[in-house]
């Protein structure tokens, strides 16, 4: 199950952050050296009131080009996002599905979060559609991954002789699911 | 007063929200620009500092600003975003030197929840969208086309309802947000989408992280090549990307700000809400993060925005202190802070209460605010004019003349002060003790008056006196050459620069004379036909040494004249009218504008703008100094040319925008002045006062002059009492030691002079002061401070108990002499029939001071009136009371004397939320609410039938773009009783930002007038980006927005006077009203502030 987080600190630098600024130059002193400099600021003498401020009195046109006037498309988003479905022609009744599946998939992830420790079935399930569901949208090879089983993730590292370690998990723990793609991903790269 | 009201900023609002760095005004030139709520300013970085360059003024309420470069741009446009869902793209046309709008919208919807966590309005960093998120579950995309155009806007569904921070990733493919967001069991996550263009919706995001710090509230986008983010919380730092997951624990501690140092984002500064800054370190190897550190660099103004400029210099912006420029440096100090604060900007946000008193009692109000907040707290004293900071003083009784003078030509500084009286002269030098000491310059008469002395070229010294000029050596002190004047003529007024000398005898002759190494050459004599009053040849033109112009006030036709030089030829004449002789002319330049200034025997001062090339005059203006003759000199401060004008109400005449502006000095009587730059006292000047001679400098030449007290505590509220010459203050401290943060609570007492606190009182824990007031009972002749406090329990919504505290100043002690337990919060306190008005929770309650049996005193309750959600703000006027309620507006009680009874008169029946209340008059009130709008409401006593005199009907709507926290009857301006200005009523109000304003009640033919010229202006003046001032001024909250009515915005109607000749000619033509009227018109209005 999910379960909560536990965040992996990097106790190393956990007594830098009560760094007592003072020791002799010590602390941050390592971290200010080569800020950043386009030789401004450089003078020795800096001017404290180097002239006034003008205040801006725009009497020239303001407004904008006329195509740059923006307005917000008012057609409902759902009805927006059938249409657009139904222009991309051939698949269009799958794709209606998908849609549907993909909201439904949204809500109860939702859901899901509200109850916590849900119905591992259920969600594992979703998890599959949802991914099915965005499958339109991915393209390329990491979107690919992003839709493999673990299985066949871990078949993936097999192949190219990498480690296949993480416990046996529910996909839904993207953590771990990350995990392997980003091993697979390091290894391509 | 009455319902036309005229609404103008005395003082700008200086609460820094938000601030960037880009090269915005060319591709060189690397710029600041801060945002100050409704006006964004930008400066220039130079190897110098920071320059300043332009204050502009938008209509709305930024609630978002980001700079940005889409492809092929040579520099960065500024997007700004409006609270009221406007949204414009800026750049800067750098040939024109203007704001050019790019493009601009309205980006709100029909229906939709605004957030609750504010607005967000963030930029794809590789320029494909712009991403806001206004309302709960709605992300709206404005997309940029290939060129860098925007596209039509559309909203995507966001599952997340309740977002705390949304940020767009570097390095993404496709552009993808993070979004920060709380669930329905408060616990936090990160989750990351794409942003699908083509079909309008969001995509899953590569990750997402769960169950995050409970404090986490902003997020960080790390920039490439290690791209993700930086998740910043209340006890961890999280660095998180798809590969990665660093964290570390920091000492709790809410982070308020950021800003990245470096351009490949390995160190952030962070500033959290105590004012420490520390510095984030990601390190980081071949691209790979490999951890997170964090150290402590010391403490700055608790900070609302962090810009790194350059070279370690960085611009900490707040709302809450002081904005300040520190520079970090590489080797802690003693205290082991690494900030070194160079520059504070003053910020007097937020104004959260404030009294107007004479101090000085002068006849002109000062404004004591209490600022800031938390360990940025202070009271800030605002007055209008210009304080003298005295260094050293001398008595001496009859001063006619005093001139400065160096002992060498190149020499930076004055070693000689020359003090000329009725029959003498004396020279006062510095010793090298650096104290004034009278000293001898042979070569000059001391035993008659000096009329004129100065430097002059070749180390020499020129002294005119009434029958000679004396070319003296600086070095050797002698006298080198001498003009005598003819027999049976003295020399009456004298005038003298560098190279050249004029002068006028009796009988209308004027002589002119040429200084060279031990020569003086008289060039040229001319013979006028009346008297001579007044000479002036400053040099103004290209050579610093010499004039070609001359400047002559005449007796008997009262005239000045421009002569040309060295021939003497009469170039102009102008008659300046009336009986009052000038006194005092003056040749001066103020932003490369040549003016002549010349003042009259009456105290009035009349200025023209100098063609130096034809000598023509122009522009004639005048104004009213004072009533005594003037004498006008010159003198420079912090670079900048400015003339004092000695009189019985002395006034600096310095320039801004183009534009001569009056600034009083906080002086009384002045007879001479003249600026004495010594080594010893640099950038002062002498100054003769009746009988006593003054070293002294000049505070910052603007027009208000703003001290501050800091307290290390925040003031809540403040009173002042006159007859002990105290200020009292209901202020808290926040401890914030290791184990625990505590708040301490304290009625203070502090000197009206010194500001030091006298006399504390602690109240209890819990106990909050809430109202504080200086009054006096009937049958009792002592003056009292009354506190009204509420004790906030954790566990209670509303606070249950109160107490009314009544104290007397014994000794410079606070003695608490009774004390009143309410049930609830104190929320105001009103001397009222000389009895004590307290707004009680949801109750007005009158209490009586009674006499007990043994002589003492106590509250005892009279009366009441329930009916109120809160009772927040009360103003009594006779019998009369006027509540703001919190959610109920403004309602109308009245006291009863013989019933003993308070009634309901009438109410107003909006819902507004008031922030604020003032009485105007016996049937008009002002309220502000907490949508940033004013109103008045207007009893109807003539009503029909007993329904409608029951009701506050609604006379006038405005949106001001500012929380009003407190109104106050009273004005910053002296007020001269022979200017219209004099008459108008005016309140001076406080908010949030900083904002000094005043709100002044106009007789209704002036309304008339100035509401076409606002109108007129509306058409010339056009909002920055495309925003129209109509709009923005509009009154607006949840349930409407109307037109505003019977208010006018001063801030627009001033700017005519900034406004292009040309510019005004349209404007006055329009209106069918001559230009200099409707100039003269508009500057008695700038009068009131």
């Amino acid at each position: 199950m999910e379960g909560p987080t536990t965040l992996p600190f990097d106790y190393d630098n956990q007594n830098s952050m009560v760094a007592t600024a003072g020791a002799g130059g010590g602390g941050a002193s390592n971290f200010l050296a080569n800020l950043p400099s386009r030789g401004l600021f450089s003078s020795t003498v800096l001017s404290s009131n180097p002239g006034g401020m003008r205040v801006y009195i725009c009497d020239h046109e303001t407004s904008p080009p006329e195509d740059q006037l923006i307005k917000t498309n008012q057609t409902n988003i759902l009805i927006r996002s059938l249409m657009l479905k139904k222009q991309k022609g051939d698949s269009s009744s799958k794709d209606g599905k998908v849609i549907a599946g993909k909201e439904s998939s949204r809500k109860r992830a939702a859901e899901k979060a509200l109850d916590g420790r849900g119905k591992r079935a259920s969600t594992s399930t979703e998890t599959v559609s949802r991914q099915d569901g965005s499958k339109p949208h991915l393209g390329g090879a990491q979107k690919d991954l992003q839709n493999l089983t673990v299985e066949r993730l871990r078949a993936l590292l097999r192949e190219k002789g990498l480690s296949l370690r993480g416990r046996k998990a529910s996909i839904w723990h993207c953590e771990q699911h990350d995990e392997l793609i980003a091993r697979l991903r390091a290894a391509t790269e | 007063m009455s319902i036309w009201n005229y609404v103008v900023t005395a003082h700008k609002p200086t609460n820094v929200t938000h601030s960037c760095v880009g090269n915005f005004t060319g591709p060189q030139e690397l710029n600041l620009i801060i945002a100050k709520c409704t006006r964004i300013e930008i400066h220039l970085l130079t190897p110098q500092g920071l320059q300043p360059m332009l204050d502009v003024p938008i209509y709305g309420r930024i609630a978002t600003l980001e700079l940005f470069r889409p492809h092929g741009e040579t520099q960065d446009l500024l997007f700004i975003a409006t609270e009221r869902y406007k949204f414009c793209v800026l750049q800067w046309d750098v040939e024109a030197g203007e704001v050019v709008t790019r493009a601009m919208g309205d980006v709100s919807d029909r229906i939709g929840r605004p957030t609750d966590n504010g607005q967000i309005g963030i930029i794809d960093p590789d320029c494909r969208l712009i991403g806001l998120h206004l309302y709960d579950g709605l992300f709206k995309v404005i997309p940029f086309d290939n060129k860098g155009q925007l596209k039509e806007a559309f909203n995507i569904r966001l599952e997340e309802l309740q977002v705390l921070d949304i940020k767009f990733l570097y390095g993404c493919p496709k552009p993808t947000i993070v979004v920060l967001y709380k669930d329905n069991k408060e616990a936090r996550h990160i989750k990351t989408y794409e942003v699908a263009l083509k079909d309008k919706d969001f995509v899953e995001g590569p990750w997402y992280q769960n169950n995050l710090d409970n404090g986490a509230d902003l997020l960080i986008p790390v920039p490439p090549p290690l791209c993700g983010v930086l998740i910043i919380g209340e006890e961890t730092i999280v660095y998180c990307s798809a590969t990665a997951f660093k964290a570390i624990p920091i000492r709790p501690s809410i982070t308020r700000a950021y800003g990245r140092v470096d351009a490949d984002g390995s160190r952030y500064l962070l500033g959290d809400h105590s004012g420490l800054l520390h510095l984030l370190v990601i390190t980081h190897e071949k691209e790979k993060v490999t951890g997170l550190k964090i150290e402590l660099l010391g403490e700055t103004s608790i900070a609302s925005t962090i810009s790194y400029l350059d070279n370690a210099f960085v611009y900490i912006g707040s709302s809450y202190g002081d904005s300040q420029l520190i520079k970090l440096n590489l080797q802690p100090d003693a205290k082991g802070s690494y900030v070194e604060v160079l520059e504070r900007y003053v910020n007097l946000g937020p104004i959260v209460d404030f009294c107007v008193v004479d101090l000085e009692r002068q006849g002109q109000g000062q404004v004591v605010t209490c600022s800031g907040a938390y360990k940025d707290g202070s009271l800030r004293i605002v007055r209008n004019g210009i304080g003298i900071n005295e260094q050293a003083s001398v008595e001496l009784q009859g001063i006619k003349g005093m001139w400065s003078l160096r002992s060498a030509t190149d020499d930076p500084y004055d070693t000689f002060l020359v003090v000329s009286f009725i029959s003498e002269t004396r020279i006062l030098a510095m010793n090298l003790e650096d104290e004034l000491e009278e000293t001898e310059i042979e070569g000059f008469c001391s035993q008659v008056q000096t009329l004129f002395c100065h430097d002059a070229v070749y180390n020499q010294l020129v002294q005119v006196t009434s029958n000679s000029v004396r070319l003296v050596s600086s070095t050797s002190r002698e006298l080198r050459n001498e003009w005598l004047a003819p027999a049976g003529f003295s020399v009456n007024v004298a005038t003298a620069n560098a190279t050249q000398v004029l002068l006028a005898t009796g009988g209308g002759h004027l002589v002119y004379l040429e200084i060279g190494d031990g020569v003086l050459t008289e060039i040229k004599h001319a013979q006028l036909e009346y008297d001579i009053s007044c000479l002036d040849i400053n040099p103004i033109g290209d050579n610093p040494n010499h004039s070609h112009l001359a400047a002559v006030g005449m007796w008997t036709d009262i005239s000045v004249r421009i002569f040309s030089l060295p021939d003497l030829n009469l170039v102009t004449k102008e008659h300046l009218g009336g009986e009052i002789i000038p006194r005092s002319v003056l040749l001066c330049s103020f932003e490369g504008v040549s003016y002549l200034l010349c003042a009259l025997g009456d105290g009035h001062l009349l200025n023209f703008v100098l063609n130096m090339n034809t000598g023509g005059l122009t522009d004639r203006k005048k104004v009213s100094l004072g009533t005594q003759p003037i004498t006008l000199r010159t003198f420079s401060s912090k670079n900048a040319t400015h003339v004092f004008a000695a009189s019985d109400r002395p006034t600096v005449i310095y320039s801004s925008n183009k534009k001569l502006l009056y600034s009083n000095v906080n002086l009384k009587e002045v007879s001479h002045m003249c600026p004495f730059n010594s080594a010893a006292f640099p950038d002062s000047l002498a100054i003769a006062k009746e009988g006593e001679l003054t070293i002294g400098t000049i505070d910052d030449i603007q027009k208000l002059h703003i001290r501050s007290i800091p307290l290390g505590e925040h003031a809540r509220r403040i009173c002042h009492q006159e007859q002990t010459r105290t200020f009292a203050i209901c202020s808290l401290k926040y401890n914030q030691s290791s184990t625990d943060d505590s708040v301490a609570h304290h009625v203070r007492l502090l000197d009206d002079q010194t500001f030091e606190f006298v006399s504390t009182y602690a109240l209890d824990q819990y106990e909050y002061g809430c109202s504080i007031l200086s009054c006096s009972f009937s049958d009792d002749s002592n003056v009292y401070y009354c506190v009204g406090t509420a004790y906030v329990m954790p566990e209670e919504n509303e606070p249950t108990k109160g107490r009314i505290l009544v104290f007397i100043v014994e000794d410079g002690k606070l003695q608490l002499i009774a004390e009143k337990e309410t049930k609830g919060a104190v929320y105001s306190l009103n001397a009222f029939n000389g009895k004590l008005l307290a707004a009680i929770n949801q109750k007005i309650q009158l209490y009586k001071w009674m006499l007990r049996d043994d002589g003492s005193r106590e509250l005892q309750s009279e009366c009441g009136h329930h009916g109120h959600i809160l009772a927040l703000y009360v103003q009594t006027r006779g019998d009369f009371i006027v509540v703001g309620d919190l959610m109920k507006s403004i309602s109308l009680l009245i006291y009863k004397h013989e019933e003993g009874a308070i009634e309901e008169r009438a109410r107003d029946y909006n819902a507004n939320w008031t922030s604020a209340v003032e009485i105007l008059d016996d049937d008009i009130y002002l309220g502000a609410e907490n949508n940033y709008n004013l109103f008045t409401v207007r009893k109807n006593s003539e009503g029909a039938t007993d329904e409608e005199r029951s009701r506050l009907e609604v006379s006038g709507e405005y949106h001001l773009g500012e929380f009003v926290n407190r109104f106050r009857h009273g004005s910053l301006v002296m007020r001269l009783p022979d200017s219209d200005v004099g008459q108008i009523p005016t309140i001076i109000f406080g908010t949030v930002n900083g904002v000094i304003g005043v709100i002044a009640s106009l007789p209704h033919d002036q309304y008339l007038f100035l509401e076409k010229l606002q109108t007129n202006l509306r058409r010339v003046i056009k909002g920055v980006g495309g925003l129209s001032h109509e709009q923005w001024r509009s009154f607006y909250n949840e349930k409407k927005t109307v037109d505003a009515k019977n208010f006018l915005d001063g801030d627009l109607i001033e700017s005519f006077l900034d406004l292009s000749r040309a510019r005004m000619d349209e404007i006055a033509k329009a209106m069918a009203v001559p230009v200099e009227e409707l100039m003269k018109r508009v500057e008695e209005l700038t009068r009131l502030h």
